[in-house]
């Protein structure tokens, strides 16, 4: 799992130096977002650009095909052409994922993955932002997801930092106090 | 000798009272030839009995009392030899004696080293199951009360979660959540 990692890093890595020097870094993350939503609503597209017995060179040329498509400029063409052609396409995720935390670190910004049980509103969204940037200073993308598993409130997590805010982790507390007694 | 002497001078006597008496009167020695005939008749006799009685008998005498003096010798040997034989036996049981008391002595203090050795290792043992029956039983003892504990917290975290998920209407999640928001702090 490291050694993927440390690929889509180095992958990632390298079309961020690219984009940056074009200046068009965010905007080619929002088209390999866009790429990936694709290949994960298109199974077969995914399927045929992991198959290691297709040819390389056909597997570039889908790639490419479904980055035109979509309407990507030809960095991203190209940049996932090479990804399809080496047969690094089952480690898109992690990539895009390496490039977004690239271009936030550059921007100054970070991505807050917030569970919650039930959806903000939102002034709910700003305020927990406001707080997220006041507390870590830096500006703050909030990705929320409703978790039905959640009982009440929310976790956020902001890279490496998790904040808890949620009934589940109270209870968990107070499981535990009442275990060590 | 001196006995035969004096049987000498009793026939002595004898012999001329006899010859008086056959005379019919007179003294009890007649001072004739007839004193010289019984003086060779005497020293005939004397000499027969002395060659034919008094010899022999002398010797035999000898000869009993050289066996009563070797059978006295030897029973003084014998009861010598039965004295030091009484000895040695004697020295032999008193030895034999020590040696038994030696190895009654060695036997008790070995007996008794060997019954304290198994007293003291049975008292070892002993504290050694009792301190570990004592151990096992006091985390016998924790275990369950750490189980019991985690039941009790897990009953009565399952218990809250079921009144919490029927009982929390949409106004509770906006202030849990405006509670949580406001509960961010600086970081670092």
């Amino acid at each position: 799992m490291r050694a993927h990692e440390g690929t889509a890093r180095r992958y990632a890595k390298a079309l961020f130096e690219l984009a940056h020097a074009s200046g068009e870094a965010e905007a080619i993350g929002r088209e390999l977002e866009q790429l990936a939503a694709v290949l994960a609503e298109n199974g077969g597209a995914h399927a045929v650009l992991t198959r290691p017995w297709i040819k390389p060179v056909d597997r570039r040329g889908v790639a490419t095909a479904i980055a035109q498509k979509i309407g990507a400029r030809k960095l991203v063409q190209d940049f996932v052409g090479l990804v399809a052609e080496r047969g690094r396409a089952n480690h898109l995720p992690e990539i895009i994922a390496a490039y977004r935390a690239m271009v936030d670190a550059d921007l100054g910004r970070a991505r807050a993955q917030v569970r919650t049980a039930v959806a903000f509103t939102d002034a709910e969204k700003q305020k927990l932002s406001a707080r997220l940037e006041q507390a870590l200073g830096k500006r703050i993308i909030l990705e929320e997801q409703v978790d039905a598993s959640l009982l009440g409130g929310f976790i956020a997590q902001v890279g490496s930092l998790i904040l808890d805010g949620s009934l589940d982790g109270q209870l968990a507390r107070m499981r535990q106090r009442l275990a060590r007694g | 000798m001196m006995r035969v002497l004096a049987i000498a001078a009793l026939l002595l006597g004898a012999v001329p009272s006899a010859a008086l008496a056959n005379e019919g009167g007179g003294g009890l020695i007649s001072l004739d030839k007839s004193l010289v005939i019984q003086a060779i008749n005497f020293g005939l006799l004397l000499f027969i009995l002395i060659k034919l009685l008094y010899k022999p008998l002398l010797a035999k005498m000898n000869e009993r009392t050289e066996a009563i003096r070797s059978s006295l010798e030897e029973a003084k040997a014998a009861r010598a030899e039965a004295e030091r034989e009484r000895a040695d036996h004697a020295a032999k049981l008193q030895a034999s004696l020590a040696e038994a008391q030696s190895i009654r002595a060695t036997a008790l203090k070995d007996a008794a080293e060997e019954q304290r050795r198994l007293v003291d290792a049975a008292r070892a043992e002993a504290a050694r199951l009792v301190e570990a029956a004592r151990s096992e039983m006091a985390q016998d003892v924790r275990r369950a009360r750490q189980e019991l504990r985690q039941e009790v917290a897990d009953l009565a975290t399952s218990v809250a979660e079921r009144l919490i998920r029927k009982s929390l209407r949409d106004e509770d999640h906006r202030r849990i959540v405006d509670d949580a928001i406001n509960r961010v702090e600086r970081v670092n």
